[in-house]
């Protein structure tokens, strides 16, 4: 009986040991805080992290971003705001005038801006290091009774163009909020890069 | 497609060209290509052959109809296929193999 015990008594210390190991597996996260608070994502990328509100978001496979933020905002559905970094965004060109209209031909079927949707601001800005545009768009789709607003900075790692990009989506009647822009504005502001991209290597 | 044009630098570096092969007929890609901001050639084969030639799976998904799953091919400059991939194209894959058969002279 106390062999039983014994014997039993080892089986569960396995299967806990196990358990451990693959929670920590399952764990594991792609970023970590560096010492002065910021987030160093997959050792490749640094910036300071949004309010505690703003959930993490990635995609894994097969996605059109890389990774982002996602907030769930007060107010009838569909009321959210996203934010993220894309290294591929929409388009081919390298030039920022051309790749902003190629992005857009694409974005706005993904963000339900495409029934009604307009350019309110386009102007150059300093970003990662160097030159870039940034620009708001905003639309309607009066069907479903619901409305975007968005913001896209485009910037260059290298020879390519890379992009943030922020919607926020509200029900027809709602407002929007500018602290998620403010927020976005500050990621961006933040973001560097603490090694060569893949093409850079090349 | 898309993702094949952000690379043309790249292949050109490595000395190698792109082509698209799709069933659809001219008029579509010509469309599609405008539209996408393709500049590379993409190849019309209505009747499906090269992607049977080149042993592509036909999609389950519309059975009877000539529509082929995706399929990279790498053939280098003897006419030697050198690289097969199902599914949507690896692009760092794709680069990492030019790469290589660029230095080893059997440019594609």
């Amino acid at each position: 009986m106390r062999r039983n015990v014994w014997v039993l008594l080892c089986f569960v210390l396995v299967v806990m040991m196990l358990s451990a190991c693959a929670t920590t597996e399952r764990a594991q996260k792609p970023y970590k805080f560096s010492q002065q608070g910021t987030v160093i994502w997959n050792d490749e990328f640094e910036f300071k992290p949004p309010p505690s509100e703003w959930k993490v978001i990635q995609v894994e496979v097969g996605g059109e971003f890389g990774f982002g933020f996602l907030r769930g905002d007060p107010g009838q559905f569909p009321s959210q705001s996203m934010f993220v970094y894309d290294e591929e965004p929409f388009g081919c060109s390298t030039k920022f005038e051309n790749r902003e209209e190629e992005f857009f031909k694409r974005y706005l079927w993904t963000t339900a801006l495409n029934m009604t949707m307009r350019i309110l601001e386009k102007q150059k800005v300093h970003v990662l290091g160097g030159e870039g545009l940034a620009v708001v768009a905003e639309g309607e789709d009066p069907i479903k009774k619901e409305k975007a607003k968005s913001k896209v900075v485009f910037g260059k790692r290298g020879d390519r163009v890379v992009a943030f990009y922020i919607t926020q989506w509200r029900h027809i009647d709602g407002t929007y909020d500018p602290s998620a822009f403010e927020v976005f504005d500050k990621f961006v502001a933040s973001f560097k890069f603490l090694k060569k991209s893949f093409y850079e290597t090349l | 497609m898309e993702g094949h044009q952000r690379n043309l630098y790249l292949y050109d570096r490595f000395n190698a060209r792109v082509v698209g092969v799709s069933v659809d007929d001219v008029t579509t890609l010509k469309y599609w290509a405008k539209d996408l901001d393709i500049t590379f050639p993409l190849l019309s084969n209505v009747t499906g052959f090269l992607g049977a030639d080149f042993g592509v799976v036909p999609s389950p998904e519309i059975k009877g109809y000539p529509v082929f799953s995706r399929r990279t091919v790498i053939i280098d400059k003897k006419g030697i296929i050198r690289y097969v991939k199902d599914g949507s194209p690896d692009f760092k894959d794709i680069l990492l193999f030019l790469k290589k058969l660029n230095q080893e002279g059997g440019k594609p």
